[in-house]
């Protein structure tokens, strides 16, 4: 898939971005270098349509990253001629090009000194408050961007971004109760984004994972983890995290069967019988197999999946090959 | 039987370029400027500050929770239903824990409600006063005129309609008086707006007056309304859901439903 201008560009390869970025010299030239703001300007200057301002946007943010700091700075000049000097967004691109811009880590604090200006002025521009926890973030200092996070959601809690950034960030720190927490927040907001569903499975995992075996914690978290992977799923027929993870949570439990744990009956998601986890286990198997067979000879309608997943979930395959031909000699 | 004789009356064609052009272009002219008129009249819209953006947040969150519950495990949704019924009956997301129980303002006297309403009130202006002006310009040059014939036939339900403004019995309803050219292109220009202007311009009548009679999504935080009130029952819509899962057999399903 080629990569488009339309679409942010966070979850590009670093090539697809370098791409994106070398169109920006084309894009700069063909389009008007000013359009005015004023209604009565807009009579007669040149039209405008949002897909011009969203590409600009988006190439100022791979010009970022691909260092092309010149580009950068015309696209945000045009944007700020746009919509002017005090829009939010454009406050928030513009502290972003400065975080750029910076050269040794003081020039990071005179950043960040701006922001909390604009929001000792205005403490409503969820922007900029965003820009201060993902600097906040990248300097290393991530119990004050999470506090700060906190205090966002605490006014603005119908924000799915912050809270998936919340789990993200209390996840790196090991709390895995507040990443379950707030990414089930993001589940509330999104009820049927299965990416969501199967990161929760992946959450659960690992916190059953950390708390170790044996504990009654660990029985709910991989009961819920693979009633995540389940789901995710169903909403998504094809996708490879969630086999990737039901076939993960399922090789485990079948793993531990033979001792059985006790079920504890406090209202919680109980694990399904041995029986269907082994049949949820092939079928994991079967369909990641299937995917991993088809995405490698680049068969029509199989493409599109990230070349790094399907190679983990071959090495998945391939371990549990090995696995089974020990146990069979 | 006798034939209905085709009524002919003769019309000089310079009517057809000093009424009916003319008509058709003020219209037109009118309909753009209104447009602009109100793009450049149009206020911002106005900032809240941190603790109403709260309140009203807060209040989304628990419609949310109560919208998609199912998506969580019963510990979890439990978790969130004590932490929400008890934070909305204390009244710890009101933007004024102080104002509890009081009759809500007047919103007729209440500053900030007023603006809205200025706001609402400038549209309609921009809307009344161009017609008002045309209309009696319309009655008081051209009213009488027969001024087209139109190119198919009419049953008389349309005389009203197209011969307002010109008293005669007989007439075919297919000859059209000035005046009911002029609502004609009230209603008609629609789509030559759209193609000037764009699909969202203000220049639609119509658009505005359907605007008017749908309730507009802002009246659940309108001025008016007791936020603790709407705490209140949305604390006791939570209290009284009865919870389900989709991840209560969801395994069952996948393996029901997908076959490899």
């Amino acid at each position: 898939m080629a990569p488009s201008l339309l679409h942010p560009p966070s979850q590009l390869s670093p090539a697809a971005a370098l791409e994106l970025s070398q169109q920006a010299p084309a894009l700069l030239q063909s389009s008007p270098s000013t359009v005015s703001s004023s209604p009565l300007g807009a009579i007669f200057s040149a039209s405008e349509s949002p897909e011009l301002w969203i590409k600009y946007e988006n190439l100022l943010l791979s010009c970022l990253r691909t260092g092309d700091d010149l580009a950068a700075q015309q696209c945000l000049e045009r944007l700020a001629a746009r919509f002017g000097e005090d829009n939010e967004r454009i406050m928030a691109f513009r502290g972003l090009v400065k975080e750029a811009d910076a050269q040794h880590p003081g020039k990071l604090e005179a950043v960040l000194k701006d922001y909390e200006e604009i929001l000792k002025e205005n403490d409503t521009n969820i922007p900029i408050t965003k820009r201060r926890v993902a600097l906040l973030r990248s300097m290393g200092r991530v119990s004050e961007a999470v506090s700060a996070l906190v205090q966002l959601l605490d006014f603005s809690p119908t924000d799915a971004e912050g809270w998936s950034e919340l789990a993200d960030l209390y996840l790196s720190q090991g709390m895995y109760p507040q990443a379950i927490y707030a990414l089930e927040e993001v589940v509330i907001l999104a009820p049927n984004a299965w990416n969501i569903h199967a990161r929760l499975g992946e959450m659960q995992y690992m916190a059953a994972t950390a708390s170790g075996a044996g504990g009654s914690s660990y029985q709910k978290h991989m009961a819920e983890s693979l009633k995540r992977f389940s789901r995710s799923i169903e909403l998504c027929d094809d996708y490879l995290r969630g086999y990737y993870g039901l076939k993960l949570v399922t090789a485990r439990l079948l793993k531990e069967s033979g001792k059985p744990a006790k079920q504890n009956d406090e209202g919680g998601l109980r694990l399904p019988d041995t029986s269907t986890i082994e049949r949820l286990n092939e079928l994991a198997t079967a369909k990641l197999s299937e995917i991993v067979r088809h995405s490698t000879a680049g068969d029509r309608g199989w493409r599109g999946y990230d070349e790094v997943e399907v190679a983990a979930a071959r090495e998945l395959l391939s371990e549990d090959a090995s696995a089974a031909s020990r146990i069979e000699r | 039987m006798a034939q209905v004789p085709v009524q002919t009356i003769h019309r000089d064609p310079q009517l057809f370029y000093w009424i009916l052009l003319p008509i058709t272009a003020v219209m037109i002219l009118t309909g753009v400027l209104r447009h602009y008129a109100t793009v450049l009249m149009a206020s911002a819209p106005k900032k809240l500050d941190q603790k109403t953006t709260r309140e009203q947040r807060a209040l989304l969150r628990g419609i949310n929770v109560r919208g998609n519950f199912h998506t969580l495990a019963k510990p979890s949704f439990d978790v969130r239903r004590d932490a929400l019924t008890t934070a909305y009956e204390s009244g710890a997301y009101l933007k004024s824990p102080e104002n509890r129980g009081q009759a809500p303002p007047n919103p007729l006297s209440d500053p900030s409600s007023m603006e809205g309403m200025m706001g609402m009130m400038k549209n309609q202006m921009a809307m009344i006063i161009p017609n008002t002006l045309i209309m009696s310009w319309i009655n008081a040059f051209f009213s009488g005129y027969v001024i087209m014939k139109l190119p198919f036939p009419l049953t008389i339900k349309f005389k009203s309609m197209l011969q307002a403004g010109v008293a005669t019995k007989d007439m075919d309803p297919r000859w059209m008086s000035s005046i009911s050219w002029y609502f004609l292109c009230i209603f008609g220009l629609q789509s030559v707006f759209n193609f000037l202007l764009g699909s969202d311009n203000a220049a639609s009548q119509m658009a505005q007056q359907m605007g008017g009679m749908a309730p507009n999504a802002g009246q659940m935080f309108g001025p008016g309304v007791d936020p603790d009130k709407q705490f209140l029952a949305e604390a006791e819509n939570l209290a009284v859901i009865e919870h389900y899962s989709v991840l209560d057999g969801v395994e069952q399903r996948l393996l029901e439903g997908i076959k490899v």
